[in-house]
Formats: structure tokens, C-alpha cells, sequence
């Protein structure tokens, strides 16, 4: 499925649309470069499975958790491997922990190793067309 | 009373006993272990491996620093969130086993409040002793940076705090990782673009300076490190260029520090506080220090800045907080009812 972003608002309108048809337990690969809008995606997904946390980039910590009140999703995982390099180093971050059918985790930069490493269900990818323009494209796989 | 505090909010273990008397306050142990060198191999820092590191130390840190039985200790403080879910869980459990064992009060401390109140710390360096030290007047305007926090912060008395901004995307700490894994610079980012932009024109390119124009309290560093991002992608043939590569990192710096100095300046404005706390752990950039005290001195406003030791996480102002909160019964929890709370908002 394909959209256009005009404005920050607007990818979250869309990621809050995707959100709210997650059953539970999905895996979501992040694609975009940097700025493209990839920890909004994510913001408006947490924000409409009624959370009020704040979402902000993981690059820093790698990985955030964020508890949510949606109906079918009571925890949503966010990642970002954009400083990892090596494969290997994956295995630190003890995911099997967090898969379950309630929790839904996002991957920011999934493909940094030169190929993704997981087996989603979705895709998002995020294109930069101009300074405020984005090209959306939700893929389940 | 003598506190303990403990801080396991991200990659630093720490403890510390703090003794406090109305407004004085004397640190008697603060012991800091960082797990930089660890999390050095991911470029950041990784939850689960932070909360093994957190377990592997804290039990020996314990045993070394601190009377077994407690004796002599009346209260622990512990840093409840903000922070990795995994690591503040550690902290947290040893907290409240503690308290519990020890028949002590135990307090839950927002880490957020924790780097304001480094300010209220004593300073090794006194030019005279014999004078008390300057704490913070209130109404006191707080801006907190570190690798995960942009915020300001508005403190009215101890306890009360509101936040009045905070960043909408990155964190400015984070822009400074982002740039420096851009140039090719090891984590954490921050010192080394600091470095490497001493010598370097601050003019030479014009980066943007995000939502400036705006009048909230709300900052942006995104568009900053994509701006920085596509300079260097225009410039391919010179990223081993020492010169260009100075005034890359000068000219980010100048940005961010321009926008976070700016920003806290036009809130001293608005809010005319008695003093101004810079806090975290982008405040040991020197550039920022440096302009936040002339410009906020300019404004009339006493500006604290904590020495090195007590910007970057520690234990003693998790004490410290937890001293303040400790002030008032209502602050105490039950062992059994604190939780880790990984988004905790400073209230």
C-alpha cells in the first residue's frame, strides 16, 4: 500500500491507521534514511494505541519499550540498529524475549548489516521526495 | 539523615551516601561504575546487556561501600525512571529488598530530577570554606541534555517541578552520536566532535536551526543531523579532509549549542527564574557552558552548572532528590507497590 506525507501529522495519521489494525504479535522493518520520519511512523502507531509516552529515537539506547492500551497490543518494542555492525551483536539484545502475540516490535534500520537479518511481517518504507513530501509504502510480507 | 541512593537508569552503576541537615547536605560515598567500554562494541547502549552489567556489579559495589546491616542508614532513594526498562528494574528490586530488610523508609526518584538536584551537591573546590554553599533560589529554569533527554524544565519549590519543553525528536545528545558516527568517530560522539571542532570554522556551513523561530519551548535536532547528513554526501571527496572535517563538526556544534542556548535564554525571558541549572551529560560541553553562563548571567539569572563528576549519571543526586522528597512522608513507598516505570515524566 502506498501513501504521501505532506507533513509530520500526516505520517502519523497513516502509521496510526496501520497501528490500529495490528492483531498482535507483528514484526515491523523501518526503512529509510536518516530524517526520513521513520521514529514518527512509530510515534503516531504508539500514540494511537492510546499511549501518552513520549516516543523518541532508540539510536542512543537501542532499544525502547513502550507500554500500550490497544486492544489486541499491550507493549510496543522500538528499535534502531543504525550504530550496530556487526550481525552478531544482535544476539545482546535478548529479542525471543520480547516476541509474544501481545507485544509488536519495530526495527529502524534492519537492513544496516547489508541484508535483514529477521523475518517480518511488515515492511515500511519511507522515501524522501522533497524537504516535507514522503512516499509511504506498507508492505506485508 | 544519611541516604542511600542507588542509579541503574542506563549504563552506569552507582551508588552513594549522602548526609543531610535542612539545606546542608555532605556526600560520603558516591562510587560510579561505567559499562562505557562494554556497550563501546554497539556504538550505544544495549538494554539487556546493560541490566546484566547492573546485576553482575551492584551485589559487590553493595558489600564494598556500604554497611551490611544498614547501620546508620534511614532512608533509600532510588531512581525509578526514566531510563532502559531492563536496567532501572535492577536498581529498583535491590532498592526495595533493601528497605525492606532494613525497616527503612524508600523513596522512588525521577532521574530527570536527580541531574537538577546534582546542583544543590557540595563542591570539592571551594575557594572559602568557611562560607556556606550556594544552592539554587527558586523560582529555578532547568535545561537538561544528555544522550537521552532535552528538556526544560521549571522548578517552583522542591518537588514541584513542570516541564515547559522538550525535544520533539532527537535527543541533542544523540545528534552529537549521530554526526560523530557520520565522520566516522567512535561512541559516545559528543567529546570527540568537540574536540575535533576546536580550529574549525563555526561559520562555515549554515546547518539549520531547528524550530528557533518558534515560540514554545519545543526542540528539534532531526533536521539538524539530516542537514549535516546530506552536507557530507555532497562532499565525498573531502571526508578525509582535516580541515573540512573541523569545520563540519564546528559548525553542528555552533548549531546546537546556538539553539539549546537560545531556547533556554528566551525562557529565562518568559519566566524570570531566580537561577538557571544546566544539567546532564552535554553539559560538560564546554562550548555550551561556556554560552549559557554569559548569556544567562546577562539575563541576571545565577547559572549552576554541576561539576563533571555529578553531570554525568550518578548516585549522590539520586540521594540528594531522595533526601528532598524524604522531607515529606507522603513521598515514602512500600517496598511491594515501586515499579520500574521506564517513561517516568518529571512531576
Amino acid at each position: 500500500m502506498k501513501h504521501v506525507s505532506k507533513s509530520e501529522l500526516q505520517t502519523k495519521e497513516i502509521a496510526a491507521k496501520f497501528a490500529r489494525k495490528l492483531a498482535g504479535g507483528e514484526f515491523i522493518e523501518l526503512v529509510g534514511d536518516l530524517g526520513a520520519g521513520k521514529t514518527v511512523f512509530v510515534r503516531g502507531m504508539v500514540e494511537a494505541l492510546g499511549s501518552t509516552a513520549r516516543v523518541k529515537s532508540p539510536t542512543f539506547t537501542i532499544m525502547n519499550e513502550y507500554p500500550v492500551q490497544g486492544e489486541h497490543v499491550t507493549k510496543i518494542a522500538h528499535l534502531d540498529l543504525y550504530r550496530f555492525d556487526d550481525e552478531s551483536q544482535l544476539s545482546a539484545l535478548e529479542l525471543e524475549d520480547y516476541i509474544n502475540d501481545k507485544t509488536v516490535i519495530c526495527v529502524e534500520w534492519p537492513d544496516i548489516f547489508g541484508k535483514s537479518p529477521f523475518e517480518p511481517t511488515h515492511r515500511v518504507t519511507i522515501e524522501h521526495v522533497d524537504v516535507d513530501t514522503r512516499e509511504i509504502i506498507v508492505n506485508e510480507l | 539523615m544519611r541516604i542511600l541512593g542507588i542509579e541503574s537508569s542506563c549504563d552506569e552503576t552507582a551508588l552513594a551516601l549522602v548526609v543531610g541537615k535542612g539545606d546542608q547536605l555532605k556526600v560520603e560515598n558516591s562510587t560510579v561504575l561505567s559499562q562505557i567500554q562494554t556497550h563501546q562494541q554497539y556504538g550505544g547502549v544495549v538494554p539487556e546487556v546493560a541490566a546484566r552489567e547492573h546485576l553482575a556489579a551492584i551485589f559487590p559495589m553493595l558489600e564494598r561501600e556500604i554497611p551490611f546491616d544498614g547501620k546508620g542508614i534511614d532512608a533509600v532513594a532510588v531512581t525509578s525512571g526514566p531510563g532502559l526498562a531492563p536496567a532501572l528494574r535492577i536498581g529498583v528490586e535491590v532498592a526495595k529488598t533493601l528497605a525492606w530488610s532494613w525497616g527503612v523508609p524508600l523513596v522512588g526518584v525521577c532521574h530527570l530530577e536527580g541531574h537538577i538536584y546534582a546542583s544543590w551537591l557540595p563542591r570539592a573546590k571551594r575557594l572559602f570554606l568557611f562560607l556556606p554553599q550556594k544552592t539554587p533560589i527558586f523560582p529555578a529554569l532547568s535545561l537538561i541534555v544528555s544522550g537521552g533527554h532535552t528538556e526544560l524544565v521549571l522548578m517552583h519549590d522542591h518537588g514541584r517541578f513542570e516541564r515547559i519543553g522538550e525535544t520533539m525528536d532527537d535527543a541533542a545528545g544523540e545528534a552529537f552520536d549521530k554526526v560523530a558516527k557520520m565522520l566516522g568517530l567512535p561512541y559516545p560522539g559528543g567529546p570527540h566532535i568537540a574536540r575535533l571542532a576546536v580550529g574549525g570554522d563555526t561559520k562555515a556551513f549554515d546547518f539549520p536551526r531547528g524550530l528557533l523561530d518558534r515560540d514554545n519551548f519545543e526542540f528539534s535536532f532531526s533536521g539538524l543531523k539530516t542537514s549535516v547528513l546530506y552536507t557530507l554526501r555532497k562532499n565525498e571527496d573531502k571526508l578525509e579532509n582535516v580541515e573540512f572535517r573541523q569545520n563540519i563538526a564546528a559548525s553542528f556544534q555552533e548549531a546546537a549549542v546556538d539553539v539549546l542556548t537560545q531556547k533556554s535564554m528566551k525562557a529565562i525571558e518568559k519566566y524570570k527564574p531566580k537561577s538557571f541549572i544546566l544539567a546532564g551529560g552535554v553539559a560538560a560541553n564546554i562550548e555550551l557552558r561556556k554560552r549559557i553562563k554569559k548569556e544567562g548571567t546577562r539575563r541576571a539569572t545565577k547559572v549552576f552548572v554541576p561539576p563533571f563528576t555529578y553531570s554525568v549519571d550518578n548516585a549522590a543526586m539520586i540521594a540528594v532528590a531522595g533526601y528532598f522528597r524524604a522531607q515529606n512522608d507522603k513521598n515514602f513507598v512500600e517496598p511491594e507497590d515501586l515499579a520500574a516505570d521506564s517513561n517516568m515524566d518529571i512531576v
